[in-house]
This record gives C-alpha cells, structure tokens and sequence, in this order.
C-alpha cells in the first residue's frame, strides 16, 4: 500500500519554515495515513543513527602556525614582546658566573672607573688606605654622633628627674596633711573615750556609793528591828 | 562578551599579526572541521588535508571577513566548497569514487595518544562512527554535503541552497533521498550482517 503523498510530505517535514497551519494537517494525515507514518519513522532512525557520532579529537598539527610567523615575521617561538627576551636570564647567569669566576674588579677613582681582572698587590695596598681612611672617618662621624647623644640624653634625664622630683614633692606634702588630719582625728575621738570613760568610771562610783549606803540603811533598819 | 564578539576580537588581533589569536580561532574550530572532514572524506588522512586546505583558505581570506554573517557559517561555507574541491581532485586521481568503499578502514589509523585513557568507550564511539562514515561513503558526495549540514550543522535548507547553488526545493529533495538511500543501506548492512 503507497500514497501519493508520501514524498513531498516528508520533504515538507523536514522543512525549516513550515506554517503551524500546513503543520497541524501534516500531522493528521500522518495519524490517517500508515504508509506515511512508517516511512517517516523509518527516516528519522536513519537520522538519529547519525546524530550518534562522536567527535573524535584533532591528531596534533602545526594550525598554520609556521605559515603565520613567517608572513608575520613573527620570531619562531615567540609570541611577544616578553618572549622575545627569554634569552635575557641565561645571559645574566652567565655573565655573574664569569665575573665571579675571573674575580673582576671595578675600581672607581678621580680618574673613572678601571675594571680589572684577577686580584692585584699595588690595588691591594691602594685598596687599604682608602679602607684606612673611610674608617676614620667614619670613626669620627661615630664619635660626634655618640656626643650629641650623650648630650641629649643627659638634658632629657635632667628634666626627667626634675619632673619626677616636683611630682613626689607634690605628693609627699599632701600624704604629711593626709596623715596629720588622721593624727588629729584619732587624738579627738581618743579624748572622746576617754572622756567617756571616765564619766562612766564616776557613774560606777556613783552607784557603788548608793548601793553602799542603801546596804548601810538596810543593816542599820535591821538593828533597829531586833 | 559573546562567542561570536570573541571570534571578532580573535580576528582582528590576528590580521593585526598576533600569531596567539590565531591559534585560538584555529582551536576553537578545528574539532569541528576535523570531525566535518571524517564524515564528508572517510578517512583520516583526508580529513586532515581538508582541515589545513580549510584554515590555508580562512588565513588567505581573514581580511575579507567582514562580519556581516556568522564566522562560523562563514568558515563552514569554506570548508563545503573545499571538500567538493578535494572531493573532485580524488575522483580523477582515482577511479574509486566511493570513498566509503576504498578507505572506510583508514579512519582510525590516527588515533590521538590520549584517547587509550578510556579504551572501552573509545573503542564504544569508534565502532559508532566506522558504521556512521561506511554509510555516508554510500551517498554521493552531494547528498553527503546535504547530510552533512542538515543534520550535523543543523543548517536550514534556504542557507544550504544558497551555499550549493541550487534551489530550496532540490536541497529538500536532495535530504530525502539521502535520507531514503541511508535507511536502505543501513537495512541491507543490518540483514548482511
């Protein structure tokens, strides 16, 4: 069993742009119509068994990088600027290594600088009076600036120590009130005491008396009775 | 910033001569090229020809990008006219114009060292694709560009008319007897096997 509309409807399908409308009928006709339905389902398997590939990775190749430096004049291996200055640490390697391993020396004097390979005697003694000399000097700079030190530190102790003085001072009359007033608070409330004491002590007598006397009533009343 | 702002950036430093855009545009693209190449050649090695043939034409032509359509669209339109190119040159040089017949072995002669490091599921893939380029190579070469875009680039039928010259009716006919063609193959390969 075929239909005539087998072809044109699938290639409609597959269409990029086709109208909602031409949609919706295409899809009946394909509910309606077995023939076309099977050949479509057929045709999609055939297009999802592609849709399965896996992309392989690219085996290693130059990118036209070659081509490119070369119309570019680009350095080989370079990329910029910075990269063209790879050789720069080496060389300073090299140089350092040599310096050290010729022992150079740079001597700057009245009249420039000499560079000379190797030690030498006579630069050598030139070498110690210019040593002898720096140190004595530096020996004196050393010297005026422990002096003014000196000096300073000695001002600064001096007004330290005035200051220290004033604020003991200070504080030594005002302990010498503190503890007079407290002396004279204590010799008043002792006064007091005593005082008290004494008022009580004659009150005692008082009353040692009287009862005395009333002990000497009761005898006596006693006496008087029998 | 957008992919496609990015591949306009990558394209102006390098017409500028900066060798590092240009080997970031070719990476981005060179997967797909690649992988463009395997289906519509069969074969590794031509699938690499086609791929430095593709990026000598976009190096060649960069400056005569102008922006107005996609670079990616742009590079694929490059790519189709060079397969049709290689494409032609392999059928005179040799009478075997089913390339799917001659070389469908060829495929995984190049396989990148760091593929092993999942054998079971390269091997998985592999498998996959063998059968998917041993079908295409079935198709003519231009029902296999038809294939190639539609279903792989995912391309409308106005922009593959235009790029091969042809009107949007026989570009739909086209895809459907490819498609007819593949399901034929793909049964006849199923009951032989």
């Amino acid at each position: 069993m075929s239909c005539p509309k087998t072809e044109h409807l699938i290639q409609e399908y597959f269409a990029d742009d086709l109208a909602p409308l031409a949609r919706e009928e295409l899809e009946s006709h394909l509910n309606s119509c077995e023939h076309c339905s099977s050949e479509l389902e057929t045709l999609l398997l055939a297009q999802s068994n592609l849709n399965q590939w896996q992309d392989q990775r690219v085996p290693h190749w130059d990118r036209g990088m070659e081509l490119f430096r070369r119309e570019h004049r680009v350095p080989n291996g370079g990329y910029s600027f910075w990269n063209r200055l790879q050789w720069l640490p080496t060389a300073a390697s090299f140089a350092m290594l040599a310096i050290l391993l010729l022992n150079v020396s740079v001597v700057s004097s009245e009249e420039g600088f000499s560079i000379s390979f190797g030690g030498s005697n006579s630069d050598g003694a030139y070498l110690d009076s210019r040593l002898l000399a720096f140190e004595q000097d530096q020996q004196a700079v050393m010297n005026s600036l422990v002096q003014r030190m000196e000096d300073r530190q000695d001002i600064n102790n001096i007004e330290l120590l005035q200051a220290v003085m004033d604020q003991t001072q200070q504080a030594t009359a005002e302990n010498l009130d503190r503890i007079y007033a407290f002396f004279e608070q204590q010799r008043l409330q002792d006064l007091e005491d005593m005082r008290v004491g004494y008022q009580e002590l004659v009150d005692s007598d008082y009353a040692t008396i009287r009862s005395l006397q009333q002990i000497a009533q009761f005898v006596s009343y006693q006496g008087d009775i029998r | 910033m957008s992919l496609i702002d990015e591949d306009e950036a990558l394209i102006a430093a390098a017409l500028n001569g900066s060798a590092y855009a240009w080997e970031k545009l070719v990476k981005r693209y060179e997967g797909k090229i690649y992988n463009h190449g395997l289906r519509l050649m069969g074969n590794n090695s031509d699938a690499m020809d086609l791929m430095q043939e593709v990026f000598l034409g976009v190096y060649r032509n960069l400056h005569r990008f102008r922006g107005d359509a996609k670079f990616s669209s742009w590079i694929f339109r490059i790519a189709h006219n060079k397969a049709v190119d290689l494409n032609r040159r392999k059928r005179l040089l040799s009478s075997q114009t089913r390339v799917g017949v001659q070389e469908e072995t060829d495929i995984f002669e190049t396989i990148p060292g760091d593929s092993a490091f999942e054998p079971e599921k390269t091997v998985g893939e592999q498998e996959l694709n063998r059968e998917i380029v041993s079908l295409l190579g079935k198709l003519p070469i231009e029902q296999r560009l038809i294939v190639e875009l539609k279903v792989f680039q995912s391309q409308t039928f106005e922009e593959i008319a235009d790029m091969q010259d042809i009107s949007v009716n026989t570009a739909k006919t086209r895809f459907y007897t490819a498609l007819k063609k593949l399901k034929v193959v793909s049964e006849e390969t199923h009951v032989l096997s």
